[in-house]
């Protein structure tokens, strides 16, 4: 066990004894070393549950919203991501920051678990960081009530928008076909969304029947879905990449939230969702100076 | 007995495709899923695909019937069609199993699917054992044997340079008859593979079960779940749809679509009532479904031990540990 | 076997296309549609049984068969959502979609050579009239035969003709009708329909009782029965489930390991008693 987890489990440990939170959201260990899984702990006897590890890829700020309504507060565990998750739910006004305690932990970044998988537990040192991992820009928390371990530095991580550099080279054409592709392998599934922090609208406009999209997975239908998504978050997004790791297809999600992200920066400035719950929505309001390059 | 040098696989698959059409499992743009067989494809035999090949027999999006309307008339044509005989080849034991599980759904209790009938008796399946499980395999838990599928109607399995095939239908003998130029005689045995890592307890599950659908367990078991349909979309043995129409204009189609008991709107009835509201009671849907209620119904398990759903689940909602959580379940 | 009297074609999922040929207004958001098809009646249902509508271009939806003549079937269908709004809006001569029968129907057997009591509320009358009707048409079959039934208001009350007219003629026969809420002209009970159940307090003795309504009516009726000491055994009702295929096969109407499609609708008490709590 390591010092942070240790660490971790005694605070779960006071919170619960003192009740001043009714349950601690964080991870424990699934089924494989490369498996670390949300849990929820409301016992303090229960906190030798939670750990902290190198697969703890799974954002938790989602979780937090099935607690909304519940009396008192929950505490959870948050990295750099999990963190902007947060801030993202409070600016869209989905969860009350005063119901929740928030124990940051700054993230050295978290493996690959397939390709973890892939090499075996003897060789898993070797397995790259997950792909939102490679190219976080926050790994410490942006928002808590209390920070375990050391700020971390963003270092050797690529740029986030290089994978998109590629794409942008493509005629129109090549990017109607990869993109096609890519969305062809849709299952329509929909945990890319159901795993998102800035997908939290009470009521989805895929889930209104087939008032504005059919349920047969098609061409049309899938690539309509994942622009409409992207779109949605578009400037809420808070580049997680829960979505693309969640993706049972492996569809590069990503690649469309940071090109938008992209646009967004070149547009109106350089913004990155889930730092400050209070500050306008790059999306949000307008600017008589703004370009209008799309007129 | 036959046997099939690994060399000549390609051929041997070319010679088949020529004569009837053959799925195999490929990898194809960053992911795995049978798909028909061409020289270029590339071959996926050292592990199961992620998409099961029940989209074969039944397919996630399936016309039904046309429409024509006009004014106050209305009229409608079925679009099942019986597709010419075709191989589903490199199958795995554990889904050919999910097929025995599929037929009974869709075959029996008084009616008959005819789109998914059609599908499965025009359907040869020559299975591939598997001689090294992996880690997320638990078939042999449900009594399924990795290197066996008697349901098949060619059992196939690797032996070092060689693939042995054995002819266990009509339709298989047959099949390996017309092939017989690929093929040499080998006398012997079918080689047994290895057994599973993980493994859950199953005898007398349903049993254990029958009492359990009020226990508190359910609301810690849903908690992580994040009521994605991706568990049950891998899954071979899920078979829940919705009927749907596409109108444009005076004509349309009915079509199928998989639906899953993950979803809200599954149950939501017109007048809004819905007698499974929130996730733990879709969760315990979903596992009561395969733990305890296909078995009351159909004498079999809902679960094939596959394990898609343990490797796709975004927040490893593993089903071999809740079996574990419910067995402590007094 | 399955229970489908032997008319569907090979492909249960595909509807025979017939005609609205009568449209009967029962209340404001209640209207019966009487349905044929080239070949005469689509089906022969048993009472209870259920039958797929649709308008081919909009949607299906399932719905009990509240009875039929020797040509004809009749769908009493309340406006709840978009298909029953477009239902709502045809005329007679509308093409209509059906496929069926689907469904268990009432256990016959079990009503025979006893007296019955029926108790409906609102549009849960619809599948109560098609065991009412049939055991009028058999009436040697069953005793004493006691209908209740209420609705919000005087005009939410269906099937007046019958209420007041056909039923109460039968031999043997009484009919007490309850509203929740009366008006000027209303002279009849007013209160809701498990006080009216037990002020009237039918007896158990060699009697079965069937019940369909809004759940919380059906909740109290059931409440109300116990008190009068009924026995679960004694008790048939109808539970509502959303459905796609009625075939058993799309999933969704499952209550632990019977589906509504097949093995329901109609369940009696004591077999409710033994299924998961989750319609
Ligand atoms: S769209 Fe993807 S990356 Fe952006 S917030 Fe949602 S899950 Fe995270
Ligand atoms: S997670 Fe992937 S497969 Fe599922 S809906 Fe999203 S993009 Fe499609
Ligand atoms: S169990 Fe996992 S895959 Fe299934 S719905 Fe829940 S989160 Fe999605
Ligand atoms: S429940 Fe999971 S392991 Fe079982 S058959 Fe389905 S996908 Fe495979
Ligand atoms: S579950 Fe069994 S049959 Fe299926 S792939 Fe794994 S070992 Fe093979
Ligand atoms: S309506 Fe499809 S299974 Fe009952």
């Amino acid at each position: 066990m390591n010092a942070q987890t240790a660490k971790i489990r005694e605070i779960a440990k006071e919170l619960l004894e003192k009740q001043e939170v009714q349950m601690v959201i964080g991870w424990e260990k699934g089924t494989f070393f490369y498996n670390s899984t949300p849990v929820f702990i409301t016992k303090p006897e229960d906190v030798e549950r939670l750990i902290w590890d190198e697969y703890c890829a799974v954002n938790l700020a989602k979780l937090l919203m099935d607690y909304r309504h519940v009396e008192g507060k929950v505490a959870l565990f948050v990295k750099g991501c999990d963190a902007r998750g947060i801030n993202r739910l409070i600016q869209d006004k989905v969860i009350d920051r005063g119901k929740t305690y928030l124990i940051g932990l700054p993230c050295p970044g978290m493996k690959d678990a397939g390709k973890a998988a892939e090499l075996g537990k003897d060789k898993a040192g070797e397995a790259p960081l997950e792909a939102k991992c490679l190219r976080c820009t926050h790994p410490n928390p942006v928002v808590y009530d209390v920070l375990v371990g050391e700020e971390v530095p963003v270092t050797g991580k690529e740029d986030r928008f290089a994978r998109i550099a590629d794409l942008e080279k493509m005629s129109p054409d090549e990017k109607f076909e990869y993109w096609s592709k890519q969305y062809d392998k849709c299952i329509r599934c929909y945990a890319c969304r159901n795993v998102c922090p800035a997908c939290n609208c009470r009521e989805c406009v895929f889930d209104q029947g087939q008032t504005w999209l059919e349920r047969a997975v098609e061409r049309g239908g899938n690539q309509f879905y994942g622009l409409v998504r992207a779109f949605h978050v578009a400037g809420r997004c808070i580049e997680c990449g829960e979505c693309e790791r969640a993706c049972p297809m492996d569809i590069p999600i990503m690649d469309l939230h940071h090109k938008i992200a992209k646009d967004i920066n070149e547009l109106f400035g350089d913004y990155e969702a889930g730092l400050d719950p209070e500050g306008p929505l790059p999306l949000g309001m307008y600017k008589t100076e703004d370009p209008e390059e799309f007129m | 007995m036959k046997s099939l040098s690994k060399a000549n696989l390609s051929q041997f698959l070319e010679t088949m495709n020529s004569k009837v059409r053959v799925y195999v499992p490929v990898e194809q743009d960053g992911v795995s899923r049978f798909a028909p067989w061409s020289q270029d494809c590339q071959l996926v035999l050292d592990r199961n695909t992620i998409n099961p090949p029940k989209r074969l027999f039944f397919p996630q999006t399936e016309e039904l019937y046309e429409y024509q309307v006009d004014k106050q008339d209305a009229s409608v044509k079925s679009l099942a069609v019986k597709p010419e005989p075709f191989v589903v080849f490199g199958m795995r034991p554990c889904d050919v199993q999910s097929l025995k599980l599929l037929d009974d759904v869709f075959l029996t209790k008084g009616y008959e699917d005819i789109y998914y009938k059609q599908k499965r008796e025009q359907g040869i399946v020559i299975s591939l054992g598997c001689p090294e499980p992996e880690e997320t395999c638990f078939c042999d838990s449900w009594g399924v044997n990795p290197a066996r599928a008697p349901l098949a109607d060619i059992m196939m399995i690797e032996s070092e340079d060689k693939y042995l095939l054995e002819a266990q239908t009509e339709a298989g003998e047959k099949l390996l008859a017309d092939l017989s130029g690929q093929l040499t005689d080998q006398s012997g045995e079918l080689p047994e593979g290895k057994p599973c890592s993980l493994k859950v307890k199953n005898e007398g599950l349903m049993e254990h079960l029958q009492p359990k659908f009020e226990d508190p367990v359910w609301a810690e078991i849903c908690r992580k779940c994040i009521n994605c349909g991706t568990c049950t979309y891998l899954c071979p043995t899920c078979y829940c749809f919705d009927i749907l129409n596409r109108t444009r204009g005076k004509q349309g189609v009915k079509y199928r679509c998989y639906d899953s008991c993950m979803y809200p709107e599954y149950t939501l009835m017109a007048g809004g009532h819905n007698p499974r509201p929130t996730k733990k009671e879709r969760v315990r849907q979903r596992f009561l479904h395969k733990l305890q209620y296909i078995p009351e119904r159909y004498q079999e398990l809902g679960c094939v031990g596959c394990g898609r759903c343990i490797k796709k689940c975004p927040v490893n909602l593993d089903i071999t540990r809740v079996i574990n959580q419910l067995w402590e379940v007094e | 076997m399955c229970n489908c009297n032997g008319s569907h074609n090979d492909n249960p999922l595909l509807p025979v296309v017939g005609k609205i040929i009568k449209i009967v207004e029962e209340t404001p958001d209640v209207k019966t549609f009487h349905v044929t098809s080239e070949n005469g009646k689509p089906f022969t249902p048993m009472p209870g049984q259920l039958g797929m509508v649709s308008i081919v271009d909009v949607g299906e939806a399932m719905f009990s068969v509240t009875t039929q003549g020797p040509e004809h079937l009749e769908f009493a269908i309340k406006r709840v959502g978009t298909l029953t709004d477009v239902l709502h809006e045809a005329e007679v001569g509308q093409s209509i979609g059906v496929r069926g029968p689907y469904g268990n129907g009432f256990p016959i057997d079990l009503f025979k050579g006893k007296d019955v009591l029926f108790i409906g509320g609102g549009i849960g009358l619809a599948p109560v009239r098609s065991m009412i009707n049939y055991c009028i048409e058999n009436r040697d079959d069953f005793g004493k035969l006691t209908i209740i039934y209420g609705a919000r208001s005087p005009e939410d009350l269906c099937f007046k003709d019958d209420l007041f007219e056909n039923w109460p003629k039968v031999r043997d026969t009484e009919v007490h009708v309850t509203v929740d809420k009366g008006d000027d002209n209303w002279k009849g009970n007013v209160g809701f329909v498990p006080a009216f159940l037990e002020q009237i307090n039918p007896s158990p003795e060699n009697t079965i009782a069937l019940t369909c309504g809004p759940p919380i009516m059906i909740k109290f009726v059931l409440q109300s029965l116990a008190k009068m000491n009924f026995q679960p055994e004694q008790i048939v009702t109808t539970l509502e489930m959303r459905m796609k295929c009625g075939i058993g096969k799309c999933g969704r109407c499952n209550i632990g390991s019977k589906f509504v499609c097949l093995d329901g609708p109609v369940f009696t008490l004591a077999e409710l008693n033994q299924m998961p709590n989750e319609y």
